[in-house]
């Protein structure tokens, strides 16, 4: 029982291996022990912290500072303007409905993700022969970079030609031949953007959650059986409750790859000259790439970075809180 | 193949491998930019964005080491940069790997104001006068020239003479008419007109243009005027009728959407002359876009490519001598640059003057139609700009909110960071 809590709960602490050896050898000659364990950590979690403090938190420090500053056409620091970044960016209809856009994308995008790939979790670890393949056909979206995949989207599947593979499908049903970026009413785009994104991340997860199901120890589903569950009553009162530790990393997982949504966003809309402006949708992500490489303006671009993350952060929280993530094994 | 040879020894193996990786290796140095060469004591970085057509890349490294024989101590690298230039440009501009000379295709007062270009005033010499006036005035800023017009890129209406005449239509010569011919050459299998993917790509703004509107004029943002609102208004027919290509494979710069058969009008550029007439032949001819109302003034657009020094570069002086010396003195190679790959305008008036193939046919029309209503879009259009401008547009032609007020808001919100430019 205690086995999949355990190796899952680790994934959390995979940053610090030296702490394992020192609690499996508890203080027996704390002295030698301790300097050797502290030894290792150092050789071993050094170069990643030295690495990932150059490269990501004196970056982020920078970053916060540009937020208070007017750096506009240079990332020199010095010309100080106090909130008036972040008073500017919450005053523009256009980055606050890339806001809401992005919350409401997430509200929809994420539940679904989840569904689709806990389904097919389910259905993949009950195939009997050939699960390798059938795992491996849909894992393998996963490999395929977003920009490809919107390439592909954009000019194959969903063209506004007749001739594009949806609209040839559609015309099947006589149904003529529809834009499907450009249509917003009804948003059509999203379908687009629904599927592009289910298709390349369903697969990870199914894997993620696969793994889950195989650390589920036959023994329960045994004793279950026996006191004759059956069925649905089998997935939900084992099933999805030993899948738990594995669920709210998946959901954390997802909401913070929703709320950075940019690759596809920006290759859909974006055909490299023209400019973001008349995307129907920009993500925050986009909006702040606008701003900061298309216009320069690297104070307001850092402001929009820090909301966009302090947004990212509370959600992680609250997700956190009602789900009990990183409460470890009850 | 013999059983033995077919199986894989481990040394074989390991020897394979390691060719492989000397293989990468060595193909990972050779650096893929070409052109510089070594015992120069100065080597500039100049940037280039991708032009579409074939040969532009290689004529732009053989102006290089023209230039390196003509000063040995100063070695060109030419770097050509595909996808998102802007984007890859102002990136790099922060870094110590930023380029010299570099092109940009809406020159920006701003990036002059804010120190990023190097003044070249002292650049002109007496060929000054022989520049088109227009392009000279575009690039200065403060009573300076910030750059070197390079190419000048008129934007046009191209249309298939035979599938006008099919229908019996003529070209339209009014915005009604443009309208007209848009909805009656759409059919169950094509639509009429290809103006970019989104539907917008540049009629805001000749839009506003065709109808006596302005866009920023003495650092006053225009397009919230009467005309502006009621011109960027009009476009909402073209697309209520559905009379727009729209999700095209390549956008309105590429001719691929009129050689394909794919629309009989498009908008389009100059440069994609030469492969419309291999495609076409003589089966096409250029319209500016028209007037918005009778009796008004058709617009086409005059847009190309400055080169600016980057102010920060170590070698400013170094890299204003290769600007000179290519864009002001090189009169051959500016001819080469104008006609021989994608058709441009030169921008010195002796040097179009000179250029006998834009001297023919649809090219001559179009350069006619450039010199009766070219408008080069003024140097304060820049993202900051332009971006609300046409975000406005794409809500007013899908027909989200009011027009009027989606205007003033977008011309408010630009008005802000012109006016920031100019007390910055």
């Amino acid at each position: 029982m205690n086995a999949t809590p355990d190796s899952t709960r680790s994934f959390g602490r995979a940053a610090s291996p030296a702490t394992q050896p020192w609690v499996h050898a508890p203080a027996r000659r704390p002295g030698r022990a301790d300097r050797r364990a502290w030894g290792a950590f150092a050789l071993l979690a050094g170069p990643m912290l030295i690495g990932l403090g150059t490269f990501k938190y004196v970056a982020i420090g920078w970053s916060f500072l540009l937020s208070l500053s007017d750096a506009h056409g240079t990332i020199a620091l010095g010309h100080w303007v106090g909130l008036d970044n972040y008073r500017h960016l919450l005053a523009d209809p256009a980055f606050r409905s890339s806001l809401v856009r992005i919350v409401l994308f997430t509200l929809a995008i994420v539940p679904v993700t989840f569904a689709v790939s806990l389904g097919l979790a389910l259905l993949v670890h009950r195939v009997r022969r050939g699960r390798a393949v059938v795992r491996t056909a849909f894992l393998i979206p996963a490999a395929v970079s977003y920009v490809a995949a919107s390439l592909l989207w954009k000019m194959c599947l969903f063209n506004g030609l007749p001739a594009g593979i949806a609209n040839t499908v559609g015309g099947w049903f006589g149904m003529a031949a529809v834009p499907w970026l450009q249509t917003t009413d009804p948003p059509l785009y999203w379908i687009v953007l629904v599927t592009l994104r289910l298709w390349l991340q369903v697969g990870f997860y199914m894997v993620l959650f696969l793994a889950g199901l195989q650390a589920v120890p036959r023994d329960v589903y045994e004793a279950a059986a026996l006191d004759g569950a059956t069925g649905l009553r089998l997935l939900r009162r084992i099933t999805l409750p030993m899948l738990r530790n594995t669920s709210v990393t998946v959901l954390m997982l997802q909401f913070i790859a929703a709320f950075q949504a940019f690759d596809e966003f920006y290759n859909l809309f974006n055909s490299g000259l023209s400019g973001g402006g008349t995307a129907p949708v920009r993500t925050p992500l986009v909006y702040l790439y606008d701003t900061a490489m298309g216009a320069q303006d690297y104070g307001l671009g850092s402001a929009g970075a820090f909301v966009l993350t302090a947004l990212i952060v509370a959600v992680t929280l609250v997700q956190g809180r009602l789900t009990g993530f990183g409460k470890g094994g009850e | 193949m013999s059983a033995h040879a077919s199986q894989l020894s481990r040394r074989g193996f390991l020897s394979g491998s390691l060719l492989f990786v000397a293989g990468a290796a060595v193909g990972c140095s050779t650096d893929p930019t070409g052109g510089g060469s070594s015992g120069a004591r100065t080597t500039l970085n100049v940037w280039f964005h991708a032009y579409g057509e074939a040969g532009t890349q290689q004529a732009a490294t053989r102006y290089a080491e023209a230039f390196t024989k003509a000063h040995p101590d100063i070695a060109v690298k030419v770097t050509w940069v595909p996808g998102d230039y802007t984007g890859k440009l102002n990136a790099t501009l922060l870094t110590d790997g930023a380029p010299d000379v570099f092109e940009i295709g809406d020159f920006s007062a701003a990036m002059a104001r804010r120190g990023q270009i190097a003044p070249l005033d002292d650049l002109y010499g007496t060929a000054a006068p022989d520049f088109n006036p227009g392009d000279l005035a575009y690039v200065t800023v403060d009573g300076k020239p910030h750059g070197v017009k390079m190419v000048d890129d008129v934007v046009m209406l191209y249309y298939r003479k035979s599938v006008l005449a099919k229908a019996g239509i003529n070209p339209p010569a009014t915005f009604d008419e443009l309208v007209a011919a848009a909805k009656a050459l759409t059919t169950r299998n094509g639509k009429g007109l290809f103006v970019g993917n989104d539907g917008i790509g540049d009629t805001p703004l000749l839009a506003v243009l065709s109808n006596g509107g302005d866009l920023v004029t003495d650092g006053r943002v225009g397009y919230a005027s009467p005309q502006a609102v009621e011109a960027v208004t009009g476009l909402k027919r073209l697309h209520d009728d559905q009379s727009l290509q729209l999700g095209f494979t390549t956008d309105w710069w590429d001719p691929s959407a009129l050689v394909q058969d794919v629309v009989p009008i498009q908008w389009c550029g100059l440069w994609a002359m030469p492969a419309i007439r291999t495609a076409l032949g003589d089966d096409f001819g250029v319209l500016p876009w028209p007037a918005f109302k009778p009796g008004g003034r058709p617009v086409v657009r005059v847009g190309g490519w400055t080169s600016c020094v980057n102010a920060k570069s170590r070698h400013v002086d170094a890299a204003k001598r290769f600007v000179q010396w290519l864009w002001v003195e090189q009169t051959d190679l500016q001819k080469d640059f104008a006609e021989s790959y994608g058709f441009h305008i030169p921008p010195r008036t002796s040097v179009a003057a000179a250029a006998d193939k834009l001297a023919q046919g649809p090219a001559k029309e179009t350069l006619a139609l450039a010199a009766q209503y070219g408008r080069n879009n003024p140097n304060l259009w820049d993202s900051t700009v332009s971006t609300p401008f046409n975000a406005a547009a794409a809500k007013i032609v899908s027909g989200q909110g009011d027009p009027a007020r989606l205007l003033a808001e977008a011309a408010a919100q630009a008005q802000t960071s012109v006016d920031r430019q100019h007390s910055g």
